[in-house]
């Protein structure tokens, strides 16, 4: 196995299978890397209920092949969770959790070496509050009912415990200001080639559809982690056909011609920026937890966004934010996380966005999707 | 409000300016404009820094929230610089804070880059002239806080 190379596999675990997404191929790989001791731990989601997990470190090998299935409504990123440890870590990682990844590698807090990155297809992510009262708003089901959800075909599915099924298509709840989390409406990161192996159901045809995962291999750690899970009798591989390579390619084009759209869509021109900005900032009760929350953050405790803002200033911008946005101007990789955990409801991936979008067309420097410094350390001395 | 008289441009209103400029040129740039005698508007406050890579968008955001009407920019010409490689940095810092600048709505006039030597007194005072005349015909910066004229 090496490089560019592409596999349909599934786990040979059958509980593995039953539980897990799409025949369970992460949960084994990721469970045959901690067995075979190609690294120390494994980043899982241990899950509470359908809309709450918590991402934990974890070096059990049953308790990774417990944490099988996949939850949409669990926005969590996991590169803050890894960074400054040092350890050997292999973990799934959607589009933006690589991201992540690799900015805080750039920072010398992760060492990319030793970190085994199983990216995931993604076409977005829900929040769990949104959810909860989209199912009681939109399906007229209890949240406390639901069993599993799944999205097929444009449509977001949930199961209830009594087996019935309720299905409602995307366009119309994000037409109703549900679905989908508004940074992933304009992601156009679908397919995460930065990670070391991309996964996904995309792909998978005839009678394995739904039964296996479609793989492509993105580096050499990426073969290592597969040949090693092959190698244990954990998963199982063969080579994809046409049509489902094809479809995959298709699949990915829609999605992210989608994320375009709507970043078309959100970020218009407009006037009277400043009365905006000063608008949407005036709940701001300056808590700072954007910041603690920010995957591509490395700055610590004592960090110039927060030392340098005094609530009695009484500025007419925060200088906290001003700070931040220039700081993300070359960082902002557009997750989310921001927005989610903001007590007030601040928009602010968006706002962020709005100052990172031009800038990073202008330089063309996309952050996360390489190795490539950002446009400020490019200035060397013999140049 | 009193201060609405006074920050009328027709009043006679003075822009308030603050200009950084590097140690090694642009200051030395200002020197040479006064030995030269080049006349310019009072408006600008001059504060020295080493390098003009030393000048953090902080620095910048600062002086706008204070009150500032414009801020400007300057250093050694590219190439010239007394730390090798510091206006290099300064320009692509200076794309990222103009970039935050103009999206937050504030007019380009109010933020300004320009490069001066120690022995360019005159340009130094069209400089000061020209963005002087550009402030006044735009009026108060809308960062200026309330009460600071």
């Amino acid at each position: 196995m090496q490089k560019g190379e592409m596999y349909v596999g599934w786990s040979t675990k059958e509980d593995v299978r039953k539980r897990g997404g799409s025949g369970g191929l992460v949960t084994s790989m990721l469970a045959a890397a901690l067995e075979k001791k190609l690294v120390d731990a494994v980043v899982v989601l241990k899950k509470i209920n359908e809309f709450e997990a918590v991402p934990i470190i974890t070096s059990d090998v049953n308790e990774v092949l417990n944490s099988a299935g996949s939850l949409h409504s669990v926005p969590s990123n996991f590169a803050k969770l890894i960074a400054d440890r040092n350890l050997k870590v292999a973990l799934p990682a959607k589009g933006c959790d690589t991201r992540a990844i690799i900015e805080q590698g750039k920072r010398n807090a992760i060492n990319l070496d030793n970190t085994y990155i199983v990216g995931l297809n993604c076409g977005g992510s829900m929040h769990p509050v949104v959810t909860r009262e989209m199912l009681e708003v939109m399906y007229k089901i209890k949240p406390e009912d639901v069993h599993g959800e799944e999205i097929e075909k444009g449509k977001l599915i949930f199961e209830t415990k009594d087996g019935k099924e309720h299905a409602i298509t995307i366009d119309e709840l994000e037409e109703k200001g549900y679905g989908r989390r508004e940074s992933c409406r304009y992601c156009t990161i679908k397919v995460p080639n930065n990670s070391d192996i991309a996964c996904g159901n995309w792909g998978v045809t005839g009678d394995l559809a739904g039964k296996a995962t479609f793989v492509e291999i993105n580096s050499d750690k990426g073969a290592k982690l597969l040949q090693n899970a092959v190698d244990a009798g954990y998963v199982q591989v063969q080579k994809p056909d046409e049509k489902g390579v094809a479809m995959r390619a298709k699949i990915k084009g829609v999605m992210e011609d989608l994320g375009k759209k709507w970043k078309a869509k959100i970020f218009v021109p407009m006037d009277n920026r400043l009365e905006f900005f000063r608008k949407e900032l005036e709940n701001c009760i300056d808590c700072g937890a954007c910041k603690t929350v920010c995957p591509t953050c490395s700055c610590g405790e004592v960090s110039k966004c927060t030392e340098f803002h005094m609530r009695g200033d009484a500025y007419k911008m925060s200088m906290y934010h001003l700070v931040r946005f220039t700081h993300l101007a070359d960082a902002c990789i557009g997750c989310g996380q921001c927005s989610d955990v903001c007590p007030v409801d601040i928009p602010l991936t968006r706002l962020y966005m709005m100052f990172a979008n031009p800038i990073q067309e202008q330089l063309k420097y996309e952050p996360g999707m390489d190795m490539r410094k950002p446009p400020y350390f490019e200035v060397k001395l013999n140049d | 409000m009193s201060t609405d008289a006074k920050s009328n441009p027709s009043n006679g209103w003075e822009p308030k300016i603050v200009a950084f400029c590097c140690n090694w040129c642009s200051y030395g740039g200002a020197d040479s404009a006064g030995m030269g005698r080049f006349q310019q508007p009072a408006s600008a406050r001059i504060i020295r820094v080493m390098c003009s890579g030393r000048i953090d968008p902080l620095h910048v955001f600062n002086a706008f929230l204070e009150g500032a009407d414009a801020v400007l920019v300057t250093g050694c010409h590219i190439g010239d610089c007394h730390y090798v490689n510091g206006n290099d940095k300064t320009k692509i810092k200076y794309k990222y804070l103009e970039n935050v600048v103009r999206e937050l709505g504030i007019e380009k006039e109010r933020l300004q880059l320009n490069w001066i030597s120690a022995s360019e007194g005159e340009k130094f005072a069209n400089f000061i002239r020209d963005v002087t005349a550009q402030i006044k015909k735009i009026g108060p910066s809308p960062l200026k806080p309330e009460g600071v004229v």
